[in-house]
């Protein structure tokens, strides 16, 4: 260690320029310097330069986060977004893909806001006129699979048709309204949100899937067979699907989650 | 890699990843396998939309010829599928007009017609006549050369008038 190190007895005495501490010299120690009495031999430079490449970088670390917000994200988001609306016919076994009501993406809307509103995600932090046009391209793109993925997801959670569409539409009306007024923080949305959708996912896929009546035989052999079923079936209007659908959906809805726990709240701090 | 690089390829991976999910809820495939099939579907239907918007479109010649075998043939059923499949876009008038002219020999009777069949021929004919209203068939088999007076004739057989009684009507021949 050399004697300007030695000499420098606390960083907090050293006047800061852009974040680093730089010591003061004293006039003895820069003469000794000017002298080149302190002078670091070749080969230890060399050292010191490789163990700086070992160090993992600032460069490296900001890469990984532009790989994750810019490729892996959206395609989390649109893998959920395609797999979201995806059903397997009770019968054939035949891909029927479900498209999204209105209603979903008036919910989506009001997801997205809710996110901006509490800071989940920072509006200004990833649109703005600091960042390059192509970083605001890129961010457009990642929020327009975000919101895909937000309606396919409402797709997957409110049940197709009938009496049962209307209820659980009005329940997350109700507690995306109720959010809107009084969630304030991101962890307390983050939190509401896994818990609104599990519940929407049990509901459709557990309750009101062991409620839907088997698709085999005739009208009158389900009635016979398993006849409150049947009822409840035709009542609620419950279409019939594989059980296929609930673990394609599971993956979704996980796939869904997931990628909002990654999505950063801001990006203009790794400018392209 | 930069991070405008990666940014680059993020932006060229949504909008590639994103068509392709559009377009599987538009295909709406109902098996793995049935995506190529879509596929190739939605392909050759593009190139036509293509070749019709610059204007390179051409009408199969081989599925047309087999048509008109077909359609010589009285064959109409048969006929109408090469007809369709030779002008996919259907947007040559020649071809539509056989389509038309189809429908009317097979819906056409002596005592009566079909008037499901003449109801198809009258809308195909409208549609010849919108495509192109100067139309003339160049074929010796085919009587009524013009759209207009194939459809005089389907709309006459669709209506019922005193003259249908006519037992002279008997003799009349089939265009």
């Amino acid at each position: 260690m050399s004697d300007i190190a030695k000499n420098t007895e606390s960083d907090e005495d050293q006047p800061a320029i852009e974040g680093e501490l730089v010591p003061e010299r004293a006039p003895d120690d820069l003469e000794g310097f000017l002298e080149g009495e302190d002078l670091p031999e070749p080969s230890e430079l060399r050292d010191a330069a490789r163990d700086l490449k070992a160090l993992p970088s600032a460069d490296a670390a900001g890469n990984q986060r532009s790989w994750l917000v810019y490729v892996l994200l959206p395609a989390v988001f649109l893998t959920s977004a395609l797999l979201g609306g995806l059903r397997i016919a009770s019968e054939t076994g035949e891909f029927i893909f479900h498209r999204p009501a209105l209603i979903c993406l008036v919910f989506a809307t009001l997801m997205l806001v809710l996110f901006f509103r509490t800071g989940l995600i920072s509006l200004g932090g990833w649109f703005s006129e600091s960042l390059s046009t192509l970083q605001n391209a890129a961010n457009a793109a990642v929020m327009t699979a975000l919101f895909a993925a937000t309606v396919q997801m409402f797709n997957s959670l409110i049940p197709e048709q009938g009496l049962a569409f209307w209820i659980v539409s009005f329940c997350f009306l109700w507690t995306l309204g109720v959010s809107y007024f009084s969630v304030a923080d991101a962890t307390r949305l983050a939190r509401s949100t896994v818990a609104l959708f599990v519940a929407a996912f049990l509901t459709k896929y557990f309750l009101l899937a062991n409620l839907t009546s088997d698709a085999s035989g005739n009208w009158l052999q389900r009635l016979w067979s398993d006849p409150t079923r049947e009822a409840v079936t035709y009542l609620l209007d419950l279409p019939r699907y594989s059980s296929a659908t609930g673990y394609i959906q599971f993956f979704a809805a996980a796939l869904f989650l997931l990628g909002l726990f990654l999505v950063p709240s801001r990006t203009d701090a790794d400018r392209g | 890699m930069k991070p405008k690089h990666i940014q680059i390829s993020g932006l060229v991976l949504t909008a590639v990843y994103g068509l392709f999910v559009l377009w599987i809820y538009w295909a709406a495939p109902k098996t793995v396998s049935d995506v190529s099939v879509k596929a190739r579907e939605t392909i050759e239907q593009a190139a036509n939309e293509a070749a019709a918007a610059t204007g390179t479109y051409e009408v199969d010649q081989e599925k047309f010829t087999q048509g008109l075998n077909a359609f010589r043939a009285e064959n109409y059923v048969l006929a109408r599928e090469m007809f369709s499949q030779a002008d996919p876009k259907a947007i040559d008038p020649k071809t539509q007009y056989y389509i038309a002219y189809s429908f009317y020999r097979q819906g056409w009777g002596r005592f009566s017609n079909d008037d499901e069949l003449f109801k198809q021929g009258l809308e195909q004919v409208n549609k010849v006549i919108a495509l192109d209203r100067e139309f003339r068939a160049d074929d010796e088999n085919l009587k009524l050369k013009h759209p207009v007076e194939l459809r005089n004739e389907l709309e006459e057989g669709l209506r019922i008038t005193a003259d249908d009684f006519n037992p002279l009507k008997l003799t009349r021949e089939r265009q």
